[in-house]
């Protein structure tokens, strides 16, 4: 309640209307810090060329076109299998917060990190590709089926009869009031699981992204292009070739043609956990002789030196970075929405529009950026423009689905100013949640961005990875691990304030 | 006020013998009429049973199901959604539920309150059938004084009469209907 001689600009001022400002005063003060310099580099002749190859994609050059497509499309339903199989009796008892503190654990460490770790317990094996997948699926299923469950009614199950086992009364009272949102949710996870899939090629696993890289890497971008536009057209018509009751036929077949298991060799991985991921001053060490003070004052070192050089840095370029790309996310989301807006737009707009979507979130980020680097040269721009690009993508694809559905008055006319004045307020705050759990998505995906060089706390661990210091690679994963739940739990805090109150925009 | 809390406490001290055919219903949408009905013989089957039947309707449920549903005058095919029905309709089908059950005692909470009065009568009657003992919230100061036989009047959370139905003439019941409407 405000008093009427306050008429002040501040007055005015909804919840969301002061989140949007706060956010846009740190976007600005990120972006002053971030390195943001254009280091022009003459990239024509090099553009003109990947130009010139998406013009004439090369489909025939490649025999393992169809096989990389394969191999992609069943690491994802391997994947997506794995992770409801582990999500869903995860999400039945995601109210302890035990489960969800390690779920959050789980969820907070990128697919491509999960797959270095599991590379060196299983090597190049389909394994790999599928538990890097599963893992963290399975965590984020957990906690959006619980999610989704906590909002089915529960008045069913009050009037079951007695002595319904738990099971059938979870089943019938619970799970099928909320069935076509889970299925839905389902649905669009398997569009990131192929996305995650073709990911899991930079480093190595037999999917698209690894052809893609090395047409990219080569320069062959006649075969890069045809590889790019097939994973478009595969993702833009998902909903046509993987209908539920096909699953029954793809998944045997998936693990009928899964590339042959590699031999299992034990002392891999126990080398793995018993001396690999120790401080290399315990390596070799026998456990009788650890503790005394001398190793312990060097071991503190090493993790001192570590956080100093590495964690810090790294964490601080992490959040720059996503804050940036967070700020540019809203914007570009906020332009594209009206025109992505039946209310608004005739049409063909529309369609038009939902193509650019279409690509904009097929890229993967990691190719945007690379793209983008040759353009504007080795800094944080061309990751901030690469991670915008994509995350408005997504967020307008599942916001237009949204802005579709407002109900307007007899009055409304398709104009900018009906739109702000009814469609936008409605769905911002829908917006907004959508936006702050998209910084979390963001946080994870600088990981895959530090492959690049830009010096995130992907980079290190990547770098630690690749100077085989297990140690150090870990103890970094478990710091960015911290980060993104101490980041998904601040983010809650902020969108879930106005839901006790009646709030103005 | 406090109607529905009374009868879901005696439901909840009964509930070993008693079905509860509530006011919220507790409907699943997204389940046919068949399903919706099946639920309340959950208790009798194990959750194998019950899961398989989710995916693939069993036939001797079916021919249960469809015995009670005729009953009850719902005349469309089982397969359809709940969520498509009227709200005549989708109170039947929670009574259907609840007769279901096969528990010597009804409790029922404005069971009748969306059909038209003489269908009304008609279904208590169905369920009275079934029922040796039936407990009901109704509004319908007739219906309960010419088919129960005990009358608890509440008025502002407390019981305001207590009586046996040959003792209360419709004058007498009405006065109070008019202060528990309120």
């Amino acid at each position: 309640m405000h008093s009427i001689s306050s008429r002040g600009f501040l007055s005015y001022l909804g919840h969301w209307q002061k989140l949007t400002l706060g956010l846009f005063a740190l976007v600005l003060l990120c972006w002053f810090v971030a390195d943001t310099e254009v280091i022009a580099l003459e990239p024509w002749a090099e553009l003109s060329r990947m130009f010139n190859g998406f013009m004439h994609p090369d489909f025939a050059a490649t025999e393992y076109l169809l096989d990389a497509l394969w191999q992609t499309i069943s690491f994802a339903l391997l994947g997506i299998g794995l992770g409801l199989l582990l999500g869903v009796p995860l999400a039945l008892v995601y109210q302890h917060s035990w489960v969800a503190a390690m779920c959050a654990f789980i969820r907070a460490i990128h697919e491509i990190f999960w797959a270095l770790i599991f590379l060196q317990i299983f090597g190049l094996s389909p394994l790999t590709g599928i538990l890097a997948i599963g893992l963290p699926y399975a965590a984020t299923f957990a906690r959006v089926f619980a999610d989704i469950l906590q909002q089915a009614p529960v008045h069913t199950i009050f009037c079951l009869p007695h002595g319904t086992s738990k099971l059938s009364a979870l089943l019938y009272g619970r799970w099928m009031h909320v069935y076509p949102q889970i299925v839905a949710y389902i649905r669009y996870r398997f569009e990131c699981a192929l996305r995650s899939s073709a990911v899991l090629g930079f480093i190595g696993m037999p999917t698209l992204g690894f052809y893609l890289e090395s047409a990219f890497r080569q320069g062959h971008y006649q075969q890069g292009g045809a590889l790019l536009i097939l994973f478009i057209a595969l993702i833009g018509t998902i909903r046509f070739w993987a209908k539920p009751i096909m699953l029954w036929v793809y998944l045997p077949l998936a693990v009928y043609f899964l590339p042959p298991l590699p031999l299992f060799q034990e002392q891999l991985v126990w080398r793995f956990i018993s001396v690999d991921i120790l401080p290399p001053m315990l390596q070799g060490l026998p456990l009788s002789a650890w503790f005394n003070a001398g190793v312990f004052m060097s071991v503190w070192e090493w993790g001192d030196q570590l956080v100093r050089n590495q964690v810090i840095p790294g964490i601080i370029a992490t959040l720059v970075l996503a804050c940036c790309a967070l700020g540019l996310t809203h914007m570009l989301t906020l332009i594209l929405l009206p025109l992505n807006t039946r209310l608004l737009m005739p049409n063909w707009v529309t369609i038009l529009m939902r193509a650019v979507n279409l690509i904009l979130r097929s890229l993967p980020e990691y190719l945007l950026a690379f793209v983008f680097m040759l353009l504007l040269g080795p800094s944080m721009l061309p990751a901030i423009i690469a991670l915008a690009l994509h995350n408005s993508g997504l967020m307008v694809f599942l916001m237009a689905r949204q802005s579709d559905e407002v109900t307007v008055p007899l009055t409304y006319r398709p104009r900018i100013g009906d739109y702000c004045y009814t469609v936008l307020p409605t769905i911002y705050p829908y917006f907004m949640a959508l936006l702050f759990y998209r910084f979390e998505v963001i946080i994870r995906e600088t990981a895959i961005l530090g492959m690049l060089g830009v010096m995130t706390l992907g980079f290190y661990v990547d770098s630690n990875f690749a100077e085989i210091r297990f140690s150090g690679a870990l103890l970094l994963l478990l710091f960015t691990a911290g980060l993104n739940v101490l980041v998904d739990y601040l983010t809650r805090k902020l969108i879930q304030i106005p839901r006790n109150r009646l709030q103005a925009c | 006020m406090g109607k529905t809390t009374l009868l879901h406490h005696l439901y909840q001290q009964l509930a070993k013998q008693s079905c509860l055919c509530s006011q919220a219903q507790g409907l699943v949408d997204n389940l046919s009429i068949f399903h919706n009905v099946f639920m309340g013989s959950l208790a009798r089957h194990s959750s194998w049973y019950n899961i398989a039947n989710l995916l693939s309707p069993f036939s001797k449920p079916q021919q249960q199901v469809g015995a009670i549903c005729q009953q009850l005058e719902l005349n469309m095919p089982l397969q359809q959604k709940v969520s498509e029905l009227s709200g005549g309709q989708r109170q039947r089908v929670a009574l259907a539920r609840a007769l279901f059950q096969q528990q010597p005692i009804f409790m029922g909470d404005e069971p009748f309150s969306a059909l038209d009065p003489v269908m009304g009568v008609r279904l208590l009657n169905i369920v009275k059938q079934a029922h040796p003992n039936v407990i009901c919230v109704l509004h319908d100061a007739e219906l309960a004084l010419t088919h129960f036989d005990r009358i608890i009047v509440i008025s502002a959370g407390k019981v305001a009469l207590d009586a046996q139905a040959q003792q209360l003439s419709l004058e007498h019941l009405s006065q109070h209907y008019v202060v528990a409407d309120e």
